[in-house]
């Protein structure tokens, strides 16, 4: 099955309510790109054109309707000085934190995105996505929530400790990833994309609503009413549960939120369906990755059967990023899948 | 002595109540008032942890808390442990824990780890972004009982299975249960790659450690710390 618009004027039909050839459908393609182009997932991390041309040619090959930038969650961090590991052919991971008490806050300073890290080079890969497909389909550069990338400054547990410690601190390093991912934000608007956020340390899972509202939300409030403020919308993510705070990621500003596949999407539609367009939520490991395609298939259908009907909209979507080595078969069978269900609502 | 109930409590209690001076102050008390050192552990701070693990499920406490607690207790075992008598110890049940090759998010490894010392496990930390082959190698040479794996990223869930298909073809895997969680793993998951047990937290790790080990109930732990 063939899809008859493109993503953006599927997007741009969907938001005005007019129907659809199906529903926008994302399966949230990170690393796995480097696979289509056939590199190591180590050739694209500080290299622009290799990223721009994987996610593009991953795109291409499976028709999805957003482009993300994103090989990791620690480049903003790493761009004030934190240090990243990049394995040969897996993602990167946090290898140290920037400082290794309260008493380094002071020696922060924010990124700036056009110099610091590898952050030029995600810029020019946005630049070389927008160049070549940006008429056609949305290209999101992947920004790190302030509370999470506060806890890439310092250390997750030593953040932790300091949310009940020694609140003013976590808020300085909240401020300082704050500015450097509005000076990203800025920067990303600048290439022509729009900055798609991810927060997973302010996640239900690790802290209580009352710390979310207290460390959390003010901060990604700034940020979104930023990016709101340059006419882009914004798609929020937060790993594992969140439902007790899905009025707060609205509260926010978010436009989308993308459901982890810990929370429920028929839930999540029933609470801020009416105020947000929700994304989600098969399974990126147990689905995707080690699923056959029948099981793909289902698992498609039943967020379709969730929350196809939210009133704000639905983008069928992974729960969260896919593992590198999920099976084409199974992001062709999500898609699929999606054509196969329509603009419509499956009964 | 009429105050040890007392001062279990209150020990207990500083522990839930992320009191570390306090769990520090009661556990030299309880030592300069010759209290048996291991009870105190037992009934005490190993008391409030289970308490504090409660609050975690009920969603009362979240990390912050939990780990506030926790260094409440290691402060308190810190005083206690060297006072403990000589012959308790020796048949300690052996999980060996860590987070899978690819992620160095550890905060739910050390959750599952204090929850399993707390209650009277011997834990082999291996630390963090550990390839599939050193738990292996690990668990053999040090006898495990148990290999705890955790992840909290997607990307590194594919290391989790190949830790079992490492065990198989060392023929070890009949003698080591390996238990699996973090964020994106599910039961599920943990079946379809072959896992003896998945917890979705640390208070509930302690539960399928027990069970996987056949030392279910605090009696079996008398051989603690």
């Amino acid at each position: 099955m063939k899809d008859q618009m493109t993503p953006l004027e599927r997007i741009a039909a969907y938001n005005k309510g007019d129907s659809v050839d199906r529903l926008p459908c994302v399966p949230i393609v990170g690393n796995t790109a480097a696979r289509v182009t056939g590199v190591k997932v180590s050739e694209l991390r500080g290299d622009g054109a290799a990223i721009a041309r994987a996610h593009v040619a991953a795109y291409r090959l499976f028709g999805y309707d957003n482009i993300r930038i994103f090989t990791d969650l620690y480049t903003l961090a790493e761009a004030m000085g934190a240090r990243a590991r990049q394995p040969e052919d897996e993602t990167a991971y946090l290898e140290a934190p920037a400082i290794s008490d309260e008493g380094g806050i002071s020696s922060l300073s924010p990124a700036d995105p056009r110099r610091d890290g590898h952050l030029p080079e995600f810029l020019k890969a946005m630049d070389m996505a927008m160049d070549a497909v940006g008429k056609e389909v949305p290209v999101t550069g992947a920004l790190t929530g302030p509370f999470t990338n506060a806890s890439f400054l310092i250390g997750a547990e030593k953040l932790s400790r300091l949310v009940l410690k020694n609140p003013e601190a976590v808020h300085a390093l909240c401020e300082l990833s704050l500015q450097s991912a509005l000076a990203y934000a800025e920067a990303i608007i600048g290439t022509g994309a729009a900055p798609s956020l991810t927060d997973p340390m302010s996640s239900g899972t690790v802290i209580s609503r009352r710390q979310f509202e207290t460390f959390s939300f003010p901060y990604l409030k700034r940020l979104i009413d930023y990016i709101h403020g340059r006419g882009k919308s914004v798609t929020l993510h937060i790993c594992g549960k969140t439902d007790k705070i899905w009025d707060l990621m609205a509260d926010a500003g978010a436009d989308c939120l993308s459901i982890d596949n810990e929370a429920s999407l028929e839930d999540a539609k029933l609470a801020v369906g009416g105020r947000v367009r929700l994304m989600g939520n098969v399974r990126p490991s147990e689905v995707m990755l080690l699923g056959g395609a029948e099981e793909v298939r289902e698992a498609t259908l039943a967020c379709i059967r969730a929350a196809g009907d939210s009133p704000k909209g639905l983008i069928v979507a992974s729960g969260c990023s896919l593992p590198t080595e999920t099976p084409f078969a199974n992001i062709h069978k999500m898609l699929d899948t999606a054509r196969e269900a329509g603009g419509g609502r499956v009964a | 002595m009429p105050n040890e109930k007392e001062l279990y409590g209150l020990l207990s209690d500083a522990v839930v109540g992320m009191d570390e001076d306090g769990a520090a102050s009661l556990s030299r008390r309880a030592v300069d008032e010759g209290v048996d050192a291991y009870e105190a552990i037992d009934q005490g701070l190993a008391d409030g942890m289970e308490r504090a693990g409660a609050l975690f499920e009920e969603e009362e406490y979240f990390i912050p808390e939990l780990l506030m607690c926790s260094d409440a207790m290691y402060a308190g075992l810190d005083v206690l442990r060297p006072h403990i008598k000589a012959d308790v110890g020796a048949d300690r049940r052996k999980v060996v824990i860590g987070v899978v090759e690819g992620d160095t998010h550890d905060i739910g490894k050390n959750l599952v780890k204090i929850m399993l010392e707390s209650s009277g496990f011997d834990i082999v930390d291996l630390g963090r972004d550990v390839p599939p082959a050193r738990f292996v190698e690990e668990a053999i040479s040090q006898k495990a009982d148990v290999i705890g794996l955790s992840t909290l990223m997607t990307t590194t869930m594919a290391g989790m299975r190949r830790v079992i298909e490492l065990l198989e073809e060392a023929g070890a895997r009949d003698r080591v249960k390996v238990m699996v969680g973090g964020g994106p793993v599910s039961k599920s998951f943990a079946d379809k790659i072959g896992a003896d047990g998945y917890s979705k937290n640390a208070a509930e790790a302690v539960r399928l450690a027990r069970e996987l080990t056949g030392t279910a109930g605090p009696e079996a732990r008398a051989a603690a710390f």
